[in-house]
């Protein structure tokens, strides 16, 4: 049994060098960074918790930090229910045109391909005031009181935000459930159809529990993508959120903190940010898996 | 129906794969990728950092090289931000090696971006630059925290220089003198010569000129005032080029560093609300408009007026060769201070420095030294096409002399950047976000100085 044991080690070694050296020795790295007083690149002091203490007590987090888990908030809840249930519903109905599905799926991920920055960067120019063809195209057709600085104004610029979002990503729940769909036997609906349920009751009745551990995986990842959103707003507002931080997100605040804000105690801060980034995403899946297995299990079970 | 189905399902083929575990190493691989960006900033010396370290200094070929000997053959490594002025600097330092036979300069630039990661991991290493381009003001200090910049005041006389330069090379906490600036900026009106002349329009030298221009252009369907406030950092710009008179210029400036004044002051508040007074003569829904489209607007004509940086003159340039370019100074604002004159904006942009871990300082405080000459400076104008910080050079381009003679005959400093710069939030990020909401209705302009001064006192501390 030992003689075992030490065999299995052997085997596991090789991966576990390779994870502690390359992913677990500069997370660790990183965590620890935040309980340190920095100098510029020389560290200072061990100082326990103070970093944390001043993303909590000092401006600007006293007042960015709430604004941009706010957004990411409002963010991951708007992501959820638009792009993920209108996912599901071009997806249910891709999944019953067999002959075109294929061609239809790719078209709707077609966006998806493209990167976050370039996306970001098109759709600005496109809302552009001074230039861009949608404002362009609202005032030739008379709705001149519609023709807004549409990431020009805190009101309406995050919701336009989360719209490119979800017109960039919709793709990603169409192709999931479009998968999780064509893994429920067909014979189910047959026989509620022969047992007398309507499309509607077919379709809530039996494939929305069945599709429950899709729906659990897509609103993690939905999660974890929103909470730590960052290409899109970046290439939208910029490091800063504009107009006026109502585009800041979490992210944003990190990368000014670290890279923009040119203070000497950059990285403990910086640091300290990232290590409450982790704890909220790793907590929040966390916690999200949980539920969604205990809902699944009281559906299912 | 119902329970026949969920027990079908129960016992169904259908299993599920694992998706917790899935998940949850997703989550924790994803986020790896944040706390590496924390990760990567090196510390004092560890191994980590070293590593890292000799992985820049290699790809910038280095500095070990010439190994210090005191009249032998000498290799001086030079870092930058600038990429773009490459070919330039490389002319700039052929010149040099000419005249110091045994000295080989070894410029090598990083992109501006990446440039203080890049720099902050070479200095701490031991393959870092011997002559390292450093940022200004608040954003030196850093570097300077980590005792990597040996102090010059032995080695470079600056006097006859603008104080308002000088300071950019300065440290915040000993006063000592740490680099020489390379280059000025300054802050004024560009305009269209054509759309003028066609509109009947000169500069203005009053208040009431500068606004009756912009009716008029108004009028003729060109918007006035060519602002991208969508790139928000370009507000505090603007305001210091549009109502620096309106808030006392240097006066306001050295009370406010000082602290005998504060942001709160009635001049202030009203020199925001000139700015916010200006918006209808802003491109419509000017804190959506991006600064490119702002340059597209001013470089077709469109537009007529331009406040902006000398940094901005190349980039004129290049949107449209064709254009007249002229510059001129904002009059007066009325209610202006009593004494109020027509002020320009300065700071500089850059220094450079010697590593205090190079293993040639003699010979890198040298070529420093030489950067501080004239001969220095009139290559910077000819060749990078900037305006020194070197006092007596002299222009060939009539704009950039223009710039030039704007600041020398009144000068003020561009004081968000080199006084309120030395501590998070700064002066001229809590003026901007301020700014935008003014122009977006939201604030009052006497809101904004509240706001300052509350998120000033976090760091600001001026010694009364």
């Amino acid at each position: 049994m030992r003689m075992r044991l030490g065999t299995a080690a052997l085997f596991v070694l090789p991966a576990l060098v390779l994870f502690g050296v390359f992913i677990l020795y500069p997370m660790v790295t990183a965590f620890s960074y935040a309980f340190f007083d920095w100098q510029g690149t020389s560290r200072g002091a061990f100082v326990g918790f103070k970093q944390f203490e001043a993303l909590f007590t000092k401006p600007p987090f006293t007042t960015d930090l709430p604004r941009a888990l706010l957004h990411n908030i409002v963010f991951f809840l708007a992501t959820i229910v638009l792009q993920n249930s209108i996912g599901l519903g071009i997806a249910s109905l891709l999944h019953s045109r067999a002959s075109t599905r294929r061609a239809l799926q790719t078209l709707f991920a077609v966006p998806y391909l493209v990167s976050p920055l370039v996306v970001g960067y098109l759709w600005s120019l496109l809302l552009s005031p001074a230039f861009g063809p949608v404002n362009t195209l609202l005032r030739k057709v008379g709705l001149e009181s519609w023709a807004l600085p549409w990431l020009g104004d805190p009101t309406t610029a995050l919701p336009v935000v989360i719209l490119i979002s979800v017109w960039q990503w919709i793709g990603f729940p169409v192709l999931l459930y479009g998968a999780a769909l064509g893994g429920i036997p067909e014979e189910f609906s047959e026989a509620a159809r022969v047992d007398g349920a309507r499309p509607s009751q077919i379709f809530r009745r039996i494939k929305l529990p069945l599709l429950l551990p899709a729906i659990g995986t897509v609103s993690v990842l939905t999660f974890i993508f929103a909470m730590e959103a960052f290409a899109l707003p970046y290439a939208v507002g910029g490091s800063t959120g504009n107009p006026g931080g109502a585009t800041d997100f979490l992210s944003l605040l990190f990368y000014r903190t670290a890279f923009d804000s040119g203070a000497t105690d950059a990285i403990g801060t910086s640091s300290a940010l990232a290590t409450l980034l982790f704890v909220v995403i790793f907590g929040g899946a966390l916690t999200a898996t949980w539920v969604l297995r205990r809902q699944e299990r009281r559906l299912l079970g | 129906m119902t329970p026949s189905f969920s027990s079908t399902v129960h016992h169904g083929p259908i299993r599920r794969a694992r998706p917790r575990r899935t998940l949850l190493m997703a989550a924790a691989a994803t986020l790896t990728g944040a706390l590496l960006a924390a990760g990567c900033a090196p510390s004092n010396s560890d191994s980590a950092s070293t590593g890292t370290a000799a992985g820049a200094g290699g790809s910038a070929g280095g500095s070990g090289g010439g190994a210090a000997s005191a009249d032998g053959p000498v290799t001086l490594t030079v870092w930058s931000w600038r990429v773009e002025d490459t070919a330039a600097y490389r002319k700039i330092f052929d010149a040099y090696q000419s005249k110091n036979p045994g000295v080989t300069v070894n410029f090598k630039a990083f992109k501006a971006t990446e440039y203080n990661q890049i720099l902050a991991t070479g200095l701490s290493g031991s393959d870092g630059p011997d002559v390292p381009q450093v940022r200004s003001y608040g954003q030196l200090q850093a570097t300077l925290a980590a005792k990597s910049l040996v102090p010059l005041d032995d080695t470079l006389d600056l006097k006859g220089w603008d104080p308002t330069i000088v300071a950019s090379a300065k440290g915040k906490a000993d006063g000592k003198l740490y680099a020489v600036p390379f280059a000025q900026q300054s802050v004024q009106l560009y305009y269209n010569q054509d759309v003028f002349s066609a509109n009947g329009i000169k500069p203005p030298t009053t208040w009431k000129e500068f606004q009756d221009a912009c009716a008029k252009l108004k009028q003729a369907g060109v918007t006035p005032l060519a602002i991208g406030g969508k790139d928000d950092w370009t507000l505090p710009i603007v305001h210091e080029a549009v109502a620096a008179s309106r808030f006392g210029g240097k006066e306001f400036a050295a009370a406010a560093a000082s602290g005998k004044k504060n942001f709160t002051d009635p001049n202030w508040t009203a020199s925001i609300q000139t700015v916010a007074d200006l918006k209808q003569y802003m491109p419509d829904g000017v804190t959506g408009v991006p600064l490119t489209d702002a340059v597209t607007l001013f470089a077709t004509g469109k537009a007529a007026i331009f406040p902006g940086g000398s940094y901005d003159l190349a980039m004129l340039k290049a949107a449209n060769p064709d254009l007249k370019l002229g510059v001129f100074q904002m009059p007066v604002v009325d209610g202006s201070p009593a004494g109020a004159t027509p002020t320009t904006a300065g700071w500089a942009d850059g220094n450079f420095g010697v590593n205090a871990k190079s293993k040639n300082v003699a010979a890198a405080k040298k070529l420093v030294k030489w950067m501080s000459t004239k001969e220095f400076g009139q290559l910077v104008v000819d060749e990078i096409k900037q305006v020194s910080a070197v006092p007596g050079v002299t222009f060939s381009d009539p704009v950039m002399k223009q710039m030039s003679d704007f600041y020398a005959k009144n000068p003020s400093p561009y004081f968000l950047l080199t006084d309120f710069r030395y501590g998070t939030p700064s002066g001229g990020e809590l003026f901007t976000k301020g700014m935008v909401n003014v122009l977006l209705g939201k604030q009052s302009p006497a809101q904004v100085g509240t706001d300052m001064d509350k998120g000033l006192a976090a760091w600001f501390k001026p010694q009364q």
